[in-house]
């Protein structure tokens, strides 16, 4: 997927949206928040990478997916009803 | 002044503080200097600001140059060759009382013409607990001596009444002054050799290449940060202390050639010591700035001058004293290294040209666990448990977090052999080695972490005691990157084998495992234990951020980290749906089972549902 890179798995796409850098899925306009359009499985962080995540049960991974593709898009520590983190970039 | 002579003059810059930094080891005994490195060197200019900012723990290149102004401030017209201050205070510079500036000028016919600053975590403070990390204190003054600004040497003499005031308020006295002394030298060093920098080249040429040092960092920076995109990144770190949940947030604004931090949002300051005061903060964030953005451009007060803080008043990372701090570098400061850290990074991430440079967050609880007693030869150990500075890397756009890697704020930590340790306390490990399963997933794995088990051994108290301050139980510190997992949390285990004697079961004196020790695993997180007869403690450390996609992984490099013993099949089934058989990736097994795990994430409900 071509465009101007904003992050690790997001472009701004040739209609000055925000895409997912690997199947084009566009997530909203340029300069705003994605994540609202973005899949979302929010699970226990405990176990979620193996025995060690020993992590208190109110410990959340928020894990962001592409609707198009499924690629993760990117991931938070959370705890429930903690906004999401807001990432702008201006290109 | 000719290019040639500029190189010259920041090149000796350079070397003057490596041979500080080399005297202040020589003369220091303690193991969180010589082997943690927890120490730092600095040049500072006639009016405080950083010069030349050396490795060590670089949350305090900056706190150093509040320590140079606020001695300059106190002692105004009063600056004599050959002084020697020490500042100590958290509310007028320190990161907390433990950490001793030594801050000395420089004259050069009889013109003050610049200062040398260095700190060590000292031996012991005189705090509620031994070593300084006092979980049970409740306000600053109770976390031992702490001055604004005092001086120690006089015109090149010891000020002996200073001297044993200062050693008439901590434990092992002796250990405090070879760590004062270490730090002595190291100015001395620093003063002979600039001096004879200046003698060689005069006095105003060197002084007009440290100013165009300076102004060359404000160039650079400010022209790479023209070259990042503008926007705003958020990062948000939690911590658990004794049921008390605490965040820092953090907001990042970069536009034209500008970095605004602001930490609006952040929790109110903790009566538990994990606080850090303004200056700590404005400390924090330059510890993985530094290395990032700047590790092609000297490091001084050019690189300040494009940065301004917010940091709200009464917030744990900008407390009002009395507030406790003596945590502050295991706590709030970490999570503020860490927030940047990843702040920093998404900003890079968002440029072709730097996205190389990305990294998610290293060894982001830095647990911490002091030991006190009488060791085997009936001398008082103080010191902390050097495994702290191991930490592990948080992975890269290109290349795997290091196991036990390492942290971002100190490139020059590290821990030490089991045997120094061994030495120094009256303890013998069970087991020391990198943990699986640790390193946070990702197309590229976070570094995992570490986890070790002591009991005591051949104490003539029958045991030692030890101070946990751990943070990172609950919640995963080393933040991912780009879709990569949080590094796993710490663990840290009191395994009651005293009581499993006292019932009669047999206790197993060489366990390799927290899963083959006898008695009940208690879990601890903060405060003073005894680690006494046959009781053992069990730490296991956090693993690094990971960075990517789990399912992008290459299933070979997931083959070779079992076959490494770094990653469990299982989660290399159920995280990187990678499925191995006779010691080989099934791929046609891998193909599928990472198709049906991308299935599952389409079923997903959508963000704003």
């Amino acid at each position: 997927m071509s465009g101007t890179r904003i992050s690790a798995t997001l472009v701004i796409d040739e209609n000055r949206a925000i895409a997912c850098a690997a199947c084009g899925y566009a997530l909203g306009p340029a300069g705003g928040p994605w994540k609202d359009a973005a899949r979302l499985d929010e699970r226990p962080m405990q176990g979620a990478g193996g025995a060690p995540y020993s992590n208190a049960e109110r410990v959340l991974l928020r894990r962001f997916l592409c609707p198009g593709c499924g690629a993760l898009l990117d991931t938070e520590c959370a705890l429930a009803g903690d906004p999401f983190l807001t990432d702008i970039v201006k290109v | 002044m000719d290019p040639i002579t500029f190189s010259i003059i920041r090149h000796r810059l350079f070397r003057v503080i490596d041979e500080a930094v080399i005297t202040l080891k020589h003369v220091s005994g303690s193991a969180i200097t010589n082997e943690g490195h927890d120490l730092m060197v600095s040049l500072y200019r006639a009016d405080g600001s950083l010069l030349m900012g050396g490795v060590g723990f670089l949350h305090h290149l900056t706190s150093a140059a509040e320590a140079c102004k606020a001695v300059i401030r106190r002692f105004e017209g009063d600056i004599g060759e050959g002084d020697v201050f020490l500042t100590n205070c958290p509310y007028t510079a320190a990161l907390h009382t433990s950490d001793i500036y030594l801050v000395a000028p420089i004259h050069h016919e009889g013109r003050l013409v610049a200062w040398s600053a260095c700190f060590v975590h000292v031996y012991d403070i005189g705090a509620m607990v031994p070593g300084g990390f006092s979980p049970e204190s409740r306000d600053i003054f109770t976390e031992g001596f702490s001055s604004p600004g005092i001086r120690l040497v006089e015109g090149g003499t010891m000020r002996r009444d200073v001297m044993d005031t200062l050693l008439n308020m901590v434990r092992a006295p002796e250990m405090v002054a070879l760590d004062l002394s270490s730090m002595i030298a190291a100015n001395n060093v620093a003063r002979e050799r600039m001096v004879a920098l200046i003698e060689k080249y005069g006095a105003d040429p060197v002084d007009r290449a440290c100013a165009a040092l300076v102004d060359q960092s404000e160039t650079l920076f400010r022209k790479r940060l023209r070259e990042l995109p503008d926007g705003r990144w958020e990062s948000r770190q939690y911590f658990d202390i004794e049921g008390e949940t605490c965040k820092v947030l953090l907001a990042m604004t970069k536009e034209g050639d500008a970095l605004t931090f602001d930490f609006t949002g952040s929790s109110p300051q903790s009566h538990h010591g994990i606080n850090c005061t303004y200056w700590a903060s404005w400390g924090g964030f330059f510890a993985p700035l530094f290395p990032l953005l700047c590790y092609d451009i000297t490091w001084n007060d050019g690189v300040l001058r494009p940065i301004r803080m917010i940091a709200p008043e009464g917030s744990v990372v900008n407390c009002t004293r009395p507030a406790p701090v003596s945590l502050a570098t295991v706590g709030a400061i970490q999570s503020v290294n860490n927030a940047a850290c990843t702040c920093i990074a998404k900003m890079l991430s968002a440029s072709e040209s730097y996205a190389k440079e990305a990294t998610a967050v290293w060894h982001g609880s830095h647990f911490a666990i002091f030991m006190f007693g009488l060791n085997q030869r009936r001398q008082e150990a103080i010191g902390i448990l050097t495994e702290t500075f191991g930490g592990a890397g948080g992975a890269r756009t290109w290349a795997d977090g290091i196991d036990v890697g390492g942290e971002i704020p100190n490139p020059i930590g590290r821990m030490a052999n089991v045997e120094t340790t061994e030495a120094t306390f009256p303890v013998r490990y069970l087991f020391r080695r990198a943990t699986p399963d640790t390193g946070g997933p990702g197309r590229w794995r976070g570094g995992n972490g570490i986890e070790f088990a002591l009991v005591q051994h051949d104490s003539p108290e029958g045991g030692i005691n030890y101070v946990v301050s751990g943070k990172g139980t609950e919640f995963s510190m080393s933040e991912g990157l780009g879709g990569g997992y949080a590094g796993a949390p710490c663990a840290y285990r009191w395994v009651h084998n005293n009581a499993a004697r006292e019932a009669g079961r047999n206790v197993n004196p060489y366990p390799t495992s927290l899963d083959a020790m006898t008695g009940e695993a208690e879990t601890i997180s903060w405060g003073v234990f005894p680690l006494k007869g046959e009781d053992a403690l069990y730490v296991r450390s956090d693993g690094g951020g990971g960075f990517g996609d789990p399912l992008e992984r290459e299933p070979a490099r997931v083959l070779a980290d079992i076959e490494a013993g770094m990653v469990s099949e299982g989660v290399a089934a159920s995280v990187y749906g990678v499925v191995t058989a006779a010691g080989a990736v099934d791929e046609t097994a891998t193909r599928e089972r990472r198709k049906a795990l991308r299935e599952a994430r389409l079923a997903t409900p959508m963000a704003a549902e």
